[in-house]
């Protein structure tokens, strides 16, 4: 394999096992033990058929990498479905394997939901907390569904704000 | 960061509300578009910050009660001694007419009707959540306090009482036990009473219907 393969496998490595991770996790679940196995053999795979030729780009490679991410975790659950059954209790929050950046973000975005004006956080908690729907929302603040909208987007725009600092 | 179309799935990914197709769609998305992918991960953060710490959007009273605050000093600075002592003055006439107007031309109290049989006169209480239709039980029941020494009596039935209890606080938590005994497309109704020191009934709220919606 000539150098420039080897560097453009790695690129590939660190811009694709975040994406994988974050499917793996929402399809598994992140207190799932065996998340990060699963990742770096999907990540192998990948490689594996690249480096065969497999991959001959009639897709893209992000079409690519998200097949083999979809079969793997669909061929996990079938051979899991029993032992799943018997797991153990997940772990309260917060999440051990939670990365520092993950901590650190959310660290901020307590910081900034306190510092919201009460419209702000009564908007975000029906809609993020109790998942009501815009229209819902709407229902029991009083305003029209846009208004609803306009007043998540400037808040995510706030609390964004606070995760730049 | 570019607006992706995309962009809008983000919400409904992370609360799971999107159809399996559109899950299908977007998870491709990311796999190919940095910018979705990006803010997936900072609102995944977002939303489960809101989740795991709901007391942090939860303290309004006691927001409401330092802005109030902050308008009061700024009207105390605004105005002289006098002009605040005689507009305390002015408002105290002013209550003291409203009330001794307002009791002639007042409404009678609501009626609630407990059973057949049994129809009382009292204020009422404002059932705040669950309110409308509902994907699955409610964790919780909640309505609005009235003040300090009340016991609440909370019911919910179907055709029959499905679960009664009581607490002093103006929440409930639904017990598991309870949950499993409710069943998709059924329509339930809640209603709270209130019960002073001496036991006495004091308010009653109106009965609050949700369904639970077919799986």
């Amino acid at each position: 394999m000539t150098r420039k393969m080897e560097e453009d496998l790695q690129e590939l490595i660190v811009r694709y096992r975040p994406i994988i991770t974050f499917r793996v996790r929402k399809a598994l679940g992140a207190q799932n033990t065996d998340c990060e196995d699963l990742v770096s053999e999907i990540l192998s795979q990948v490689v594996e058929k690249i480096q065969t030729g497999e991959f001959r780009g009639e897709s893209s490679l992000g079409t690519f990498v998200y097949t083999i991410t979809s079969r793997r975790i669909i061929d996990y659950i079938r051979e899991k479905t029993r032992v799943m059954k018997y797991a153990p209790e997940p772990e309260p929050y917060p999440d051990p394997r939670e990365t520092l950046e993950v901590v650190e973000m959310s660290e901020k975005v307590k910081k900034a939901l306190s510092r919201l004006k009460p419209k702000y956080r009564e908007v975000l908690y029906l809609y993020y907390y109790q998942e009501l729907n815009r229209e819902e929302v709407a229902a029991r603040l009083g305003v029209s569904p846009r208004k609803v909208s306009e007043l998540v987007n400037y808040a995510l725009k706030l609390i964004r704000k606070e995760l730049k600092r | 960061m570019s607006n992706c179309k995309f962009e809008e799935f983000i919400d409904g990914y992370l609360l799971n509300k999107l159809s399996e197709r559109d899950k299908e769609l977007f998870e491709e998305h990311y796999f190919n578009c940095t910018s979705c992918f990006e803010k997936l991960k900072e609102r995944d953060v977002i939303i489960r910050t809101i989740k795991n710490h709901p007391q942090l959007l939860e303290q309004k009273e006691e927001v409401r009660a330092s802005a109030l605050a902050s308008l009061w000093r700024e009207v105390a600075s605004f105005f002289t001694v006098r002009q605040l002592a005689l507009a305390g003055v002015m408002a105290l006439l002013a209550a003291l007419v409203i009330l001794a107007v307002i009791p002639r031309n007042q409404l009678p109290s609501p009626s609630f009707v407990l059973t057949d049989e049994e129809t009382v006169r009292g204020s009422s209480i404002t059932l705040i959540s669950p309110v409308i239709d509902m994907n699955q039980p409610p964790a919780y029941f909640e309505w609005k306090k009235l003040g300090e020494n009340v016991e609440y009596q909370i019911t919910i039935s179907n055709s029959e009482v499905l679960w009664k209890a009581t607490t002093r606080e103006n929440r409930i938590i639904l017990p598991e036990e309870v949950k499993t005994r409710m069943k998709p497309g059924e329509r339930y109704s809640w209603q709270v009473k209130a019960f002073g020191p001496d036991e006495t009934l004091i308010a009653v709220s109106s009965r609050v219907q949700f369904k639970l919606s077919e799986k």
